[in-house]
């Protein structure tokens, strides 16, 4: 998998080699991967994949035990404050201070990046409240915050210093819905204006609609990246799982089915036919014209795509 | 340097500066400092009879007080509590990312934390000078006395973050922050009176002495102004400073080691303290003072505790010390410098998990071994380097003590030098092996069965009856930490012992460094294995 990657000179993220162990446990396991300017890419993978792992060495908050990160061409271990400036962090389950307000705790990290003059400070902090739609609540304490509205709050002091690489750890945790689609909205917004976002999240369906691209990772390896369709195919592959729509005989031809050597669990619902098939395309065309030369009207006919959340559970439990 | 454009200290002005609670301290700080102003002038004024310019001068101490509980206890409790706390939220990495310098990060919380109790104290300062300047005080003396309570305040404070950034429950670091002050101000005096006087200067007591007759009432200020000028001024070897001088010398030093310190956990959270060469260079530089400060007091004999009791009794002029203290002093030399030893060796051995990363890097890079400056290499180098420097300052301070006119009987032979060193091995190696080895846990099982409970036990055996002193001896010594006080009495000849000891001391001492060394030998082939295991393991 990793030697199919691009060697991209003008990638925004550039991770080679990454190894990252806690004592004899192996948690990020020579991961090399690239990702181009501009995109919004996930990472998935069930929980110990070693995404958290990854994602505090690329905010440079975790020396890795070997490997070389560079964040827009600037290598993060030798220029370290360097490449701060060019990071924006949302940690997961991302914390905020419980003595400040809302507006405190973004204008501090607004004049650390720099802004120097109050007024400056004061529009690019209500301009991020604005992004992430939490002006209103600008002179709350932090600690009375939701879950949800606290995640977009760091988002917003994620976003003061337009960072050219935000590394977001599971942002849309505690979101309902709209600001899901707010964080999808400003996400793509701020990969058009040519930001590079790599994300993690548990809601899968909801990473491959925010996602240009995405890895997945389990037991600290990249098992695959692409597209979200060109990974499904990836690691579907070997999850073929036909339906048949029948107009009649639902019943006969499930026993003709079953009673076939390479398919296995087929499930009834009303006229349709569902089961597990090991073959490649031109067994499953072969299998079609069996079925209407022995008698059945078949209505539908088609490889059903096995889901993203299937995929990710049979790795997690596959130790794949 | 504009503070306020620090935006962590400006964070903490906002948060801990809010009316609400400011006011409800304000209003205390207010009502005990007015109480305690009121109460000792008047007093003084109209029930005790004193000249109004005394009478102003009775409240300066009161008040120095309640200014030290706040600025000392309160402010140092805030920072280390304060920094745990944002460690404890998650929201100190927030800080790390931010591409504020780490030492513009340090000062942000170093004042910013305690800000609070900064202006708290600042706003008794109004009473304190009224008494400064009613009690006609000259400004030299009540201003160094502020500047060296302003510089330990910061000192303490320091110490409060770094302990912060190292222990992890709030409760803890504010309590060992505490009880690091109380320690200062209670047992380091005691250890100053043997000449160490290095940790009396990290306090405001020396600062505070010489500027005392100027801020007691005169009467008594001439007193102890007369009592004065038999003191003399400190000395590093032989050079002499004034006690503001020195005091702000030996705290700047601090004040930099503690620095470093914190600027390291900010560039990585996972840093040492200290590097192996800054752990080096502290011990020298601590050996250095301690040393440069106790010698020029053997010749008068001020580096000897009855000193100042034979100049309260008035018999100074006919002062000779007994030479079980000078076997005492030498003994306090060797644990404080075993102390020191064990506290570095500790920063800066590395846990398994680091050493292992450290391997793996050093494979992946094509490097033979790790880098013995880094983290992750071994300690014992290091840590033989500093016992080695430890050994040679100790003997040059019995050797000194030994040859100075007080003790014409006794010298110091060349084997006591070999003597200290093998003490100080066996101490700090049995250590090092065991901390690099097997951890904290088996550091801390070791520790308490073998280093203190014989110990304890040798003292209850001992009181029990003297026909158990000599068990009592034997197994005092098979604690590696209790070579420190049996080898000056061992190795010094004419050293008398108590006749029920003197032929089980040398005895227990001479066997047990013995068995310990072999301990120490079996324990360095084992940490080697261990290396070896682990360096396997990373391919």
């Amino acid at each position: 998998m990793d030697d199919a990657m691009p060697d991209n000179k003008n990638a925004a993220i550039d991770i080679r080699d990454l190894r990252v162990d806690y004592g004899e446990f192996l948690a990020v396991n020579d991961v090399t991967l690239q990702v181009p300017q501009g995109e919004v890419f996930g990472l998935v993978g069930p929980n110990g994949a070693g995404k958290t792992s990854t994602f505090r060495v690329l905010a440079t908050l975790m020396e890795p035990t070997y490997g070389e990160v560079k964040l827009a061409g600037v290598d993060i271990q030798e220029h370290q404050e360097q490449a701060r400036r060019l990071i924006g962090y949302m940690p997961d389950l991302a914390p905020v201070p419980s003595d400040l307000k809302v507006w405190e705790f973004l204008d501090m990290f607004a004049e650390s990046h720099g802004i120097q003059s109050a007024k400056a400070r004061r529009a690019r902090v209500d301009e991020c409240l604005e992004q992430v739609q939490m002006l209103d609540a600008r002179g709350k304490f932090c600690k009375e915050l939701s879950r949800g509205q606290t995640q977009r709050v760091v988002l917003a002091k994620t976003l003061l210093h337009n960072p050219k690489v935000l590394i977001l750890d599971e942002p849309a945790s505690g979101m309902d819905p709209l600001s899901r689609r707010q964080l999808r909205l400003v996400l793509r917004q701020l990969a058009s204006e040519g930001a590079t976002v790599i994300v993690s999240s548990h809601i899968l369906g909801e990473l491959a609609e925010m996602c240009t691209s995405l890895c997945v990772m389990n037991g600290g390896r990249l098992l695959a990246s692409g597209t979200v369709d060109e990974v499904r195919r990836e690691l579907g592959r070997q999850e073929r799982v036909l339906g048949v729509v029948v107009r009649e005989r639902v019943d006969e031809a499930a026993v003709w089915l079953g009673a076939r050597s390479f398919i296995k669990e087929v499930t009834i619902s009303e006229r349709r036919l569902a089961f597990h098939f090991e073959g490649d395309e031109a067994d499953q065309a072969s299998l079609l014209k069996e079925l209407l030369s022995e008698g059945f009207e078949v209505l539908a006919y088609e490889e059903q795509k096995s889901s993203f959340e299937d995929i990710l559970v049979k790795i997690a439990e596959g130790g794949r | 340097m504009n503070w306020l454009a620090n935006p962590i200290f400006r964070r903490y002005c906002r948060s801990r500066l809010r009316p609400n609670g400011l006011i409800a301290w304000l209003l205390v700080t207010l009502v005990l400092t007015g109480f305690t102003f009121f109460l000792a002038r008047l007093s003084a004024m109209h029930r005790g009879g004193v000249l109004s310019v005394d009478a102003e001068r009775m409240a300066i101490f009161p008040l120095m007080v309640i200014q030290g509980i706040i600025l000392f206890f309160l402010g140092t409790g805030q920072v280390a509590g304060g920094i745990t706390g944002e460690a404890d939220e998650g929201v100190l990495d927030y800080q790390r990312l931010s591409p504020l310098t780490p030492v513009q990060k340090m000062l942000g919380y170093l004042f910013g934390l305690p800000v609070r109790e900064w202006l708290l104290f600042f706003s008794t300062m109004p009473f304190s000078l009224w008494c400064f300047v009613q009690g006609k005080v000259p400004f030299a003396a009540w201003g160094s006395v502020y500047l060296i309570f302003i510089s330990s305040a910061i000192l303490y404070h320091l110490t409060g973050l770094t302990a912060g950034l190292v222990i992890r429950n709030k409760r803890w670091a504010f309590l060992s922050s505490m009880a690091m002050i109380l320690l200062l101000y209670t047992v380091m005096p005691q250890v100053a009176k043997m000449g160490l006087l290095f940790f009396d200067y990290l306090t405001i007591w020396p600062v505070l002495d010489e500027n005392l007759p100027s801020m007691l009432p005169r009467v008594t200020g001439e007193v102890v102004r007369v009592v004065q000028l038999f003191s003399k001024k400190v000395s590093l070897f032989n050079l002499q400073f004034s006690e503001l001088v020195f005091t702000l010398f030996c705290q700047g030093g601090m004040l930099l080691a503690l620095g470093t310190m914190v600027c390291r956990r900010w560039r990585r959270a996972e840093s040492h303290l200290l590097g192996k060469s800054g752990a080096a260079l502290l011990f020298v530089w601590l050996q250095t003072f301690l040393l440069g400060n106790a010698l020029p007091l053997i010749k008068e004999g001020d580096v000897f505790p009855s000193k100042s009791f034979a100049f309260v009794l008035r018999n100074n002029k006919t002062y000779e010390p007994d030479f079980s203290e000078g076997l005492f002093v030498i003994i306090a030399y060797g644990v404080v410098t075993m102390v020191l030893l064990l506290a570095l060796v500790y920063m800066i051995t590395p846990a398994a998990d680091v050493q292992l990363r450290g391997i793996r890097r050093a494979k992946k890079l094509g490097l033979p071994r790790v880098p013995i400056a880094t983290d992750a290499a071994s300690a014992w180098m290091w840590a033989m380097a500093m016992l080695s420097a430890g050994a040679v300052a100790w003997y040059l301070f019995a050797e000194r003590i030994l040859a100075s006119d007080w003790f014409p009987d006794h010298t110091l032979p060349w084997y006591g030098l070999l003597a200290f060193w093998v003490v100080l091995l066996n101490a700090v190696m049995i250590f090092h092996a065991i901390v690099e080895g097997w951890g904290n846990r088996a550091i801390f099982l070791f520790g308490l069965f073998v280093g203190v409970v014989p110990l304890l036990l040798s003292f209850v055996v001992g009181v029990v009856a003297d026909g158990w002193l000599t068990t009592s001896v034997w197994l005092g010594s098979l604690s590696p930490w209790s070579g420190a006080v049996l080898a000056p009495p061992v190795v010094i000849p004419g050293a008398e012992l108590p006749s029920s000891v003197a032929r089980a001391v040398p005895r227990a001492f001479y066997f047990c460094q013995c068995i310990m060394l072999i301990v120490n030998g079996v324990l360095w082939i084992k940490l080697r294995q261990k290396l070896q295991q682990r360096s396997a393991i990373a391919t």
